[in-house]
Order: C-alpha cells, then sequence, then structure tokens
C-alpha cells in the first residue's frame, strides 16, 4: 500500500519508533536501493535519499534540506527581531509593560493559525509554493515596521510577522518527501533545531545592524527601523532561492503529486477524532506548551531582561540572550537523543521519565534565573534552563510517534500549536502586568513548567505502563497491536486499512525496554494475510 | 564652627552612605536651586530635535557658606515625572542612585561654581514622550553624588514639562519599505502565474 503524498500523518509513515536518532543514513537491504536513479545520494524507490549528508548541497536532497531549515531560520529571526530592541522601541513608541507583552503575546499567537492553514496550503500548492508563499507573504509585514508610530501599530505588526512561523510546517512536510521514513526523524529534528535556532540568532543580529546603522548616523528612533530591512530582505531573498533552486519532489515539481497513489485516503474527520479522544494527545499539548512554549517567551523578554536587570549594554544583552537560542544546536538533538537512549534499557517508562526530569530541570533553573542577582549566575542558570526546555522539546517528539499511528499528523501539529499556545499565554500571565517585575515573572513561570510537567505521569500505555505503573496484565489488551488497531474500527479492518499500524506495533515493542524477549503472543492479532 | 561641623559631617555622611553601596537620593541635601525656562513658552510641549529649554542653576544660599567647598562638577539631567514611569518598570525611582532609573538623559556637565550658570539645551532626538524635570547633582572630587537640586518640589507635581519625540519615520524609509513590499509580491505572483502557463504550454505540446 503505497503513502499517498500529504495526506495527514503520512509525513511519519513508516517510522517504526526504532530508528535510532543520530541515524545517517539507512543500510540496504533494509529499504532497498533503487540503482536506476541518478542522484548524488543514494535513493530508494520513491528516489527519497536513504542517506544525510550534513555539507552537501547537492540538488535535489540535501539542497532541500538546507533552502527549508534556513526559511524557517529566516522566519524565526524576523519574528523575534523586535525583542532584542525593545529598549529602543520602547522609547520611540512610549510603550508601557502592557503594550510589550501584549506583542509578546501576539507575535506567538498569529502562527497558530497559520500553521494549521499551512497544512492545506501544502496540499494543493506543495510545500516549495508553501514555504515561499509564507515568506514572502510575510515579508511586507517585516517592513511594515517602519510605519509604526504607536503600540496598536506595533501589536499589530508584531502579529503579522507571527504568521512566517507556518515555515515549520512546510519545512517538515518537504523533507518528507524527500527523504526516507527512517531517517526523517533525524532530519526533521535537525531542521526544527537549527530553525528554532533563528530566535538566538536574532538577538545577536539585530543590536549590531541597530549599532553599525547609528554608528553610520541615523537616530536612535530612525536606526531601528532601519535595521528590520534586513530581515526583511533576507525573507525575499530566501524566497526567491526556495522558488527558483527548490523542487517539490526528487524527481521533479507539483504535477506528479497529485497523480500517485490509487488507495483511498484516510478521512480527515476520521483522524481528528482518534487525535482528540486520544488523552494522551492533550497532555502532551499541555507539556509541549511549556517547553517549546516557555522557550518562545523567554525569547521575546530574556534581551530586555538582562538590560534592564544588570544594566548592561543592548549588544551584551544581546550576547547573552542569543546563548539561549542558540542552544537549541545541540540541547534539542540532546533531547531526543536521552529519549532514545532511556528507552534502551527501560522502554516507554524511561522515555517519559526523561522528558519529566528534563523539563522539570528547566522549570527549577527558570525560577533561580528569576532569583539571581548577580550576572553570572544568572547566566548559568538561564543556559541550564535553556538545556532543559530544549531538550525536553526533544524528548518529547521521542514519545509523540507511540501515541497514535493513524493520528500521528494530527497530533504532531496539535502539540506545536500547543507550544505556541503555552507560549502566548505565559507572556500573558507573566510578563504583560506591571504588579510584579520580569524577575518575579521568571520566577513564577518556573514554578508554572514544573506543576505543568507532572501531568506526565498520568501518560500510561496499557502495553508498557507509565513513569509509576506498570503494564496492564491482560494479555490481549496489554499487545501493542491491541492499541494500535483499535483505532480502526472492523469495518476498516477487514479492507486491510490497518496493516501499517500493525506493522508500526510490531516494530514499537522496543519500547518495553528490556523485556522484549519475554513478550507472549497475543491471540486474534494474527495478520489476514497469513 | 556649626558650619565647620555642617561641613563636616555632610562630608562624612555622603562617604559613608558611599560606602554603603552607592549613594542615596535621600542622604544629599538639597543645596542647589535649578530653574528651567522653556522656550518659546511654559506649558507648550517641546518638540525633540527643535525646541530648547535654558536652564540656570545656583547655590542656595539659604544654607550655611561653606556646605559647598566639596562640590567640584555639577551634571544636570533630565529626569521622568511620576507619569511617564508609570507601567514602565525600567524607569522606576529608586533611593539608591546606583540603581536609580529616574534620570536617563544628561544635559550638561560643568565645573561647579556658585552661581551665573546657564545653559541653553535643544532637546535631544532620542528623548522619548513623556513628562519630565530637571535635576542637578553636584558632585565632589571622587566622582561621587553630593548634593542635588531640582526644578520640581520633593513629590514631583509642579513645573513639570512635556516633551513629544521625533516619529523615527522618514517618507524615504516609507518609500523603500513599500518598494520592496511590492517587490516580494510581485515577483511571488509573477513566478507562480509564469510557471503555470508554461507548465499549460507544456502540456499543450
Amino acid at each position: 500500500m503505497t503513502d499517498i503524498e500529504g495526506s495527514p500523518g503520512s509525513s511519519m509513515h513508516g517510522v517504526t519508533g526504532r530508528e535510532p536518532v543520530l541515524a545517517f543514513s539507512v543500510a540496504s537491504p533494509i529499504v532497498p536501493t533503487d540503482t536506476t536513479a541518478k542522484f548524488d545520494l543514494p535513493v530508494d524507490s520513491e528516489h527519497k535519499a536513504k542517506k544525510f549528508k550534513l555539507f552537501s548541497f547537492a540538488n535535489p536532497h540535501m539542497r532541500t534540506f538546507h533552502l527549508s531549515w534556513i526559511s524557517f531560520f529566516t522566519c524565526f529571526v524576523s519574528t523575534f527581531a523586535a525583542a532584542p530592541l525593545v529598549p529602543i522601541i520602547r522609547d520611540n513608541l512610549n510603550l508601557t509593560k502592557g503594550d510589550i507583552g501584549n506583542a509578546g503575546v501576539a507575535s506567538v499567537s498569529g502562527s497558530i493559525f497559520s500553521r494549521l492553514a499551512m497544512g492545506a496550503v501544502c496540499d494543493m500548492l506543495g510545500p516549495r509554493y508553501g514555504c515561499a508563499f509564507v515568506i514572502m507573504l510575510t515579508a511586507p509585514t517585516v517592513f511594515c515596521m517602519s510605519f509604526v508610530s504607536d503600540a496598536s501599530g506595533y501589536i499589530a505588526v508584531r502579529f503579522m510577522i507571527g504568521f512566517s512561523l507556518a515555515t515549520f510546517v512546510s519545512c517538515q512536510y518537504w523533507m518528507s518527501t524527500m527523504f526516507n521514513t527512517k531517517i526523517i526523524g533525524l532530519v526533521n529534528g535537525t531542521a526544527a533545531g537549527w530553525g528554532n535556532m533563528g530566535g538566538g540568532a536574532t538577538q545577536l543580529l539585530m543590536p549590531l545592524l541597530y549599532e553599525i546603522i547609528r554608528r553610520a548616523g541615523a537616530t536612535p528612533f530612525t536606526a531601528w527601523r532601519i535595521a528590520f530591512f534586513i530581515p526583511g530582505w533576507l525573507h525575499v531573498v530566501m524566497g526567491i532561492l526556495v522558488l527558483n533552486l527548490g523542487q517539490d519532489l526528487p524527481d521533479g515539481n507539483l504535477g506528479a503529486l497529485q497523480k500517485k497513489g490509487d488507495v483511498a485516503k484516510d478521512k480527515f474527520n476520521k483522524i481528528l477524532w482518534y487525535a482528540i479522544t486520544n488523552y494522551r494527545t492533550w497532555i502532551f499539548v499541555l507539556l509541549y506548551g511549556y517547553s517549546m512554549g516557555v522557550e518562545l517567551s523567554t525569547d521575546n523578554v530574556i534581551a530586555e531582561y538582562f538590560y534592564d536587570r544588570f544594566d548592561l549594554k543592548l549588544h551584551t544583552a544581546g550576547v547573552i540572550a542569543a546563548t539561549f537560542g542558540m542552544a537549541n544546536l545541540l540541547a534539542r538533538p540532546f533531547g531526543g537523543f536521552a529519549s532514545d537512549y532511556s528507552a534502551r534499557k527501560f522502554g516507554m517508562r524511561g522515555r517519559l521519565w526523561t522528558l519529566w526530569i528534563l523539563q522539570t530541570l528547566g522549570g527549577v533553573f527558570c525560577i533561580l534565573l528569576g532569583r539571581a542577582n548577580s550576572l553570572p549566575f544568572a547566566v548559568t542558570n538561564m543556559i541550564i534552563f535553556s538545556i532543559g526546555a530544549q531538550a525536553a522539546c526533544g524528548a518529547t517528539f521521542g514519545i509523540i510517534p507511540f501515541v497514535s499511528r493513524r493520528s500521528l499528523g494530527i497530533i504532531s501539529g496539535l502539540t506545536g500549536a500547543g507550544g505556541n499556545f503555552g507560549s502566548g499565554l505565559t507572556q500573558l500571565i507573566f510578563f504583560t502586568s506591571s504588579k510584579f517585575s520580569t524577575a518575579t515573572g521568571l520566577t513564577y513561570m518556573g514554578f508554572m513548567i514544573c506543576a505543568c510537567t507532572l501531568p506526565v505521569t498520568l501518560v500510561h500505555f496499557p502495553q508498557w505502563g507509565s513513569m509509576f505503573l506498570p503494564p496492564t496484565k491482560d494479555v490481549v489488551k496489554g499487545s501493542e497491536e491491541h492499541y494500535y488497531a483499535a483505532e480502526w474500527n472492523d469495518d476498516e479492518k477487514s479492507k486491510g486499512m490497518h496493516q501499517n499500524s500493525l506493522k508500526f506495533a510490531e516494530n514499537s515493542k522496543s519500547e518495553r525496554g528490556r523485556r522484549v524477549a519475554s513478550a507472549p503472543t497475543p491471540p486474534n492479532t494474527t495478520p489476514n494475510y497469513v | 564652627m556649626a558650619a565647620a561641623l555642617l561641613l563636616v559631617s555632610s562630608i562624612l555622611f555622603s562617604c559613608l552612605a558611599a560606602s554603603c553601596h552607592g549613594v542615596t537620593l535621600s542622604s544629599l541635601q538639597k543645596t542647589l536651586i535649578v530653574f528651567v525656562t522653556a522656550s518659546p513658552s511654559p506649558g507648550q510641549v517641546l518638540k525633540a530635535g527643535e525646541d530648547s529649554i535654558t536652564l540656570t542653576w545656583s547655590f542656595n544660599n539659604s544654607f550655611p557658606a561653606r556646605t559647598d567647598s566639596a562640590y567640584k562638577t555639577v551634571q544636570v539631567k533630565l529626569c521622568f515625572a511620576p507619569i511617564s514611569q508609570q507601567d514602565r518598570a525600567w524607569r522606576k525611582t529608586e533611593d539608591n542612585l546606583v540603581k536609580d532609573k529616574t534620570c536617563q538623559y544628561k544635559i550638561v556637565a560643568k565645573p561647579y561654581s556658585p552661581s551665573n550658570n546657564t545653559f541653553s539645551w535643544t532637546v535631544q532626538r532620542d528623548v522619548p514622550t513623556g513628562t519630565y524635570f530637571v535635576r542637578a547633582y553636584a558632585y565632589n572630587s571622587a566622582d561621587e553624588e553630593v548634593a542635588y537640586g531640582q526644578t520640581t518640589d520633593a513629590h514631583k507635581t509642579n513645573n513639570l514639562f512635556q516633551v513629544k519625540a521625533i516619529s523615527g519615520r522618514h517618507v524615504s524609509l516609507d518609500i523603500a519599505s513599500i518598494c520592496f513590499s511590492s517587490f516580494s509580491i510581485v515577483s511571488l505572483f509573477g513566478f507562480f502565474f509564469l510557471e503555470k502557463r508554461r507548465a499549460k504550454h507544456s502540456q499543450e505540446n
């Protein structure tokens, strides 16, 4: 059964859960190589790359990777470009703390909706146009900063720039058309992490640009506006590169996309139903809001915090703030690696504990960051906080593929949206009111992280148990096949639609940890084709 | 005798205060009188970059004669009035002058002289919109604050003036912004329709 390109969840189809996080290539004959194809990298039968060669720009696979992650990176740069310049902008526009907080909320809220729409756009136009449309249509919003003259204009423009974060979806979608499913986990994780780094890079870039422009003779209130032209140009340049150098599929462009496959597409409302009725989905939506969400919130407030609290120069505050976002280079992949490593010994229980430990660690150091009165302590606490939060993001996506097989795409999407929602909520509660200082806000945010990470103790898989409870003793209900096949009704099962789920269930037995060998064969799960 | 005592005690006090993590405003004597006359006329909102204010400051002679013997330099600063500090913690008033953020804009620094001090200052272009008063600090040779004076009363309620900042916008920036935005949109849709046409042509051929 071939997958329809672009159908919900299809980007994760074939992910068995057994892929090591740091897999750089898939060996034949696990996935047979198509030897007739003339590509720079070994490819499978769909011409998706089996190997991930990081420093190559060869068309089409690695070129797509680089175009894709750099576009996403650019959008992060422009979404958070205002953050390190807030000390100047707040004087120019006469902003209050409430205005600054609301703008921060606005900057992460827009993408909740644009990411949902992006899935449909990629389905209709392909990921290349999806990416190009978003990045080039949000370029005017970045240039609009030169028109802003008061708080409402500022909030509106930051809201519109925030739409550009939809490139996350096009980035992941595009990778899934170019890379084999066995290495897609690493590819997507790297692209997401490197894109997120844009939130750190912008804290370095914008104060530097501002300094240069000011020294060239502009007044402060004009210099910051000119500085915004650079992210705007990056949007346009990346859009043009994507359109000219990119292609939707290894073999060419969109035309072929809709002609592939002849099996009935899975019904969207069914997939949605199984996503939203699975309680684990909502627990991870909440948790991701307090790992990715607090990362985005911190990107928005940390430079201003260091500038005000420790009386630093603008670019010094920017350098410190940048280290927060740049930790994504290694911290997020580390989280995924830690999750996989703990799964080898302890199975799913190990993954859940890893997630809880990493995220709570982040929360504790966020509390300490708010309490730190000296600069060295504050910076140290911030760095450990960043590692904890970002590794927790990586660890979350080490568990998500196992929550559901059928609705994986939607659950991933909901989780991502939860991240943005959590960010908007924390900024609204802790960084918009004048009743307490930013330092106190950070401390409260840390407490909230610790509290909102506790629900992970409630995540229970009948076949693998939870953080404290063992798997169910019932032989039928305690099998992976039962869990994943439960998402299909008998009618669908008779059509054989659940075959991929059964294959996935078989491979997911690795989540039992060291108990794999002793797993009894449950009755009534013999596949139909035997 | 009393003057000498006052002098010694004021110097001692300021040294003590300085050694306790920075001088506090409450420890300083308000021995300077500062006047500001805004031009063109008082009550009018001053435009940053255009309008100017004239300041005069002198030693308040109602204090003992030798009180100002330690004063070496005077710095005159533009300070936020309470209404401009509301909801803006980055302009907060703290008694400890090291942490105090009330006066963020330096107008002028001059060597101290008890009278005949005037300065005309054009409001700088990076001064934000707000309500202000002027404060002058007297420093000793160790560069510590030893006295001050301000144009308003202790509660900072009278004699305040307003400044309207420059917008920072320029017509040239607006035009450049529109040009680049149009370029982005036009090139996107241009490319899109061109490719569609090429695909249709190649299909027809």
